[in-house]
């Protein structure tokens, strides 16, 4: 798998998503994210922002047109490809998420464990790291059930953060959410892009992001016509 | 725009163009065409023998699946070697007591039955392939299949069930954790090795039974290394395979069964219609696998 380190990092060309699959509208969506940008994007139905979102990560089939990531049409790859690519992606979700059979540590690592070859524990002290910095008092072993809507908020954050990733999808995390989550949530997103990763922030009030408004690339809003860039500033 | 449409409608006038047009298609019926008739009534029987069979379709390809990525040393990643070690230890762990209490009370009541019975019509040199053929041919895989369906299998069931419907399942996609990777496969062969471990434990401790209640009762005076000697005499070469065979396949089966049915919910399943399904269709599994090492082997 050759995978490119330059240029946009996801680019949306005329990727027109099945209506039947997704419930997006069946229009051309076109955009690029390349590294260490933020976009936002305001999407005022949260079903459309994980359709979004899951179109980004190649999940939704497409009628027209392409998505790539790194370089690499999904349409185009196999399962472990896509598999492995998608394992670079953080993702923060409104859809349920977390494995009820699972400890909440685990589900954390899942990915890393799954995708990488680090050692347990390094993985597991960057998962504590991560817990402490988004106001958990360490890394949560409860299962997910037990825990608080906003522990689980904060985990989901400590999820999507974990590793390197190289795009982060976050669904509007800061939407009721502890306010000293804020600051923790900006300073990670800014170590991310910092290192190269790209952000695609789904959110439904423009009021969430006016704190970040000088490190926001470009903005966009999801509407029954498709992406339509919208002026920032 | 057609002057006649523009023309206004008197209230409570005797034409309303769009009931008229609504009424039309009902007016008139369709011609009997024989061969669009045919042709409908097959495409019944086609859907209706695609949907009995699907299951049954998808079994075999999921079999091969992982039995492939079985022998794949990438698919054994530490997530999924993980999540093998934990159902081998619920199924082999949890299912060890109800399995030893299942072949002790199969002892009691089969085992030192056949003892008995076949002392007293003279035909006690027929024991060891009586036991054989009836006791670990036949009647171990089932209930140890039907003891794996019932305390894990429909956990499974279940478990996938719910992270199905409920959209976990998408969200590991979203990760790349590719459920089948990630759950079936390394279930399924803890369910297959547990099959075969419990299988033997269960032979194992109804022949014990057995031999220890016709002892008490006197029905047999042989010590116990002859009565398992003679059992094992009696087996034939067939046997050696056919029996961990039937075990292994009867766990494998279970536990891709439940496993799928679990990952084949949709949305409109619920418990309601999730729990009947996972158990009618592992009852069935257990019992297609008894009957297929059953004919003319």
């Amino acid at each position: 798998m050759d995978i490119r380190t330059v240029g946009p990092l996801l680019e949306l060309n005329k990727a027109v998503p099945s209506f039947e699959e997704s419930g997006l509208p069946p229009v051309p969506f076109s955009m690029r994210v390349m590294p260490g940008e933020c976009v936002v994007v305001e999407a005022r139905d949260p079903e459309n922002a994980t359709q979004f979102a899951d179109m980004c990560s190649g999940l939704v089939p497409l009628d027209e047109g392409s998505v790539k990531f790194m370089g690499l049409d999904w349409t185009e790859l196999h399962d472990r490809e896509v598999n492995a690519l998608r394992g670079r992606i953080g993702r923060i979700t409104h859809r349920a998420s977390w494995p009820t059979f699972l400890g909440t540590h685990l589900a954390i690592t899942l990915q890393q464990l799954h995708h990488t070859n680090r050692p347990m524990d390094e993985v597991v002290a960057e998962a504590a790291r991560l817990s402490e910095q988004f106001g958990l008092p360490g890394l949560p072993v409860l299962r997910p059930g037990l825990l608080s809507s906003a522990d689980l908020l904060r985990a989901g954050c400590v999820r999507a953060f974990m590793g390197r990733p190289r795009l982060l999808l976050l669904e509007d995390p800061l939407e009721a959410s502890p306010v000293e989550l804020e600051r923790a949530f900006l300073s990670a997103l800014t170590d991310a892009r910092d290192k190269g990763a790209g952000v695609i922030w789904l959110v439904r009030n423009n009021a969430i992001w006016q704190g970040y408004q000088q490190g926001v690339t470009s903005m966009w809003r999801l509407a029954d016509d498709g992406l339509v860039a919208v002026r920032t500033g | 725009m057609s002057e006649d449409n523009l023309t206004p409608r008197e209230g409570g006038g005797d034409r309303d163009p769009i009931l008229e047009a609504d009424a039309l298609p009902h007016r008139g019926r369709k011609p009997f065409v024989l061969h669009e008739w045919l042709r409908e009534k097959l495409a019944l029987i086609g859907r209706m023998t695609r949907h009995q069979a699907r299951f049954f379709l998808i079994m075999l390809g999921a079999s091969w699946g992982v039995i492939y990525e079985s022998f794949r040393s990438h698919s054994w990643r530490r997530t999924v070697r993980y999540e093998f070690g934990v159902t081998l230890n619920s199924v082999v762990g949890g299912g060890l007591i109800a399995t030893l209490f299942s072949g002790t009370l199969t002892g009691v009541a089969a085992v030192s039955q056949t003892i008995y019975w076949l002392g007293l019509a003279g035909l006690a040199k027929m024991t060891g392939s009586i036991l054989i053929n009836v006791v670990i041919r036949e009647i171990a895989p089932i209930l140890v299949g039907i003891l794996l369906l019932g305390r894990n299998g429909m956990l499974s069931v279940t478990e996938l069930g719910l992270l199905t419907t409920g959209g976990q399942v998408r969200s590991m996609q979203a990760q790349g954790l590719d459920p089948f990777l990630l759950l079936v496969m390394p279930r399924t062969l803890a369910f297959t090795l547990g099959g075969f471990t419990l299988g033997i434990l269960f032979s194992f401790a109804a022949l014990l039974t057995g031999y220890v209640i016709s002892r008490i009762s006197g029905v047999i005076t042989n010590p116990v290394w002859t009565f398992f000697y003679d059992v094992v005499v009696a087996m034939s070469p067939a046997d050696y395979l056919i029996i961990p065979l039937k075990f292994i396949t009867v766990g494998f089966v279970v536990g891709l069964g439940g496993c799928l049915t679990g990952l084949t919910a949709t949305n409109e399943d619920n418990l309601r219609t999730l729990l009947p399904r996972g158990f009618s269709r592992g009852l069935l599994i257990v019992m297609a696998v008894s009957v297929l090492f059953s004919l003319d082997l």
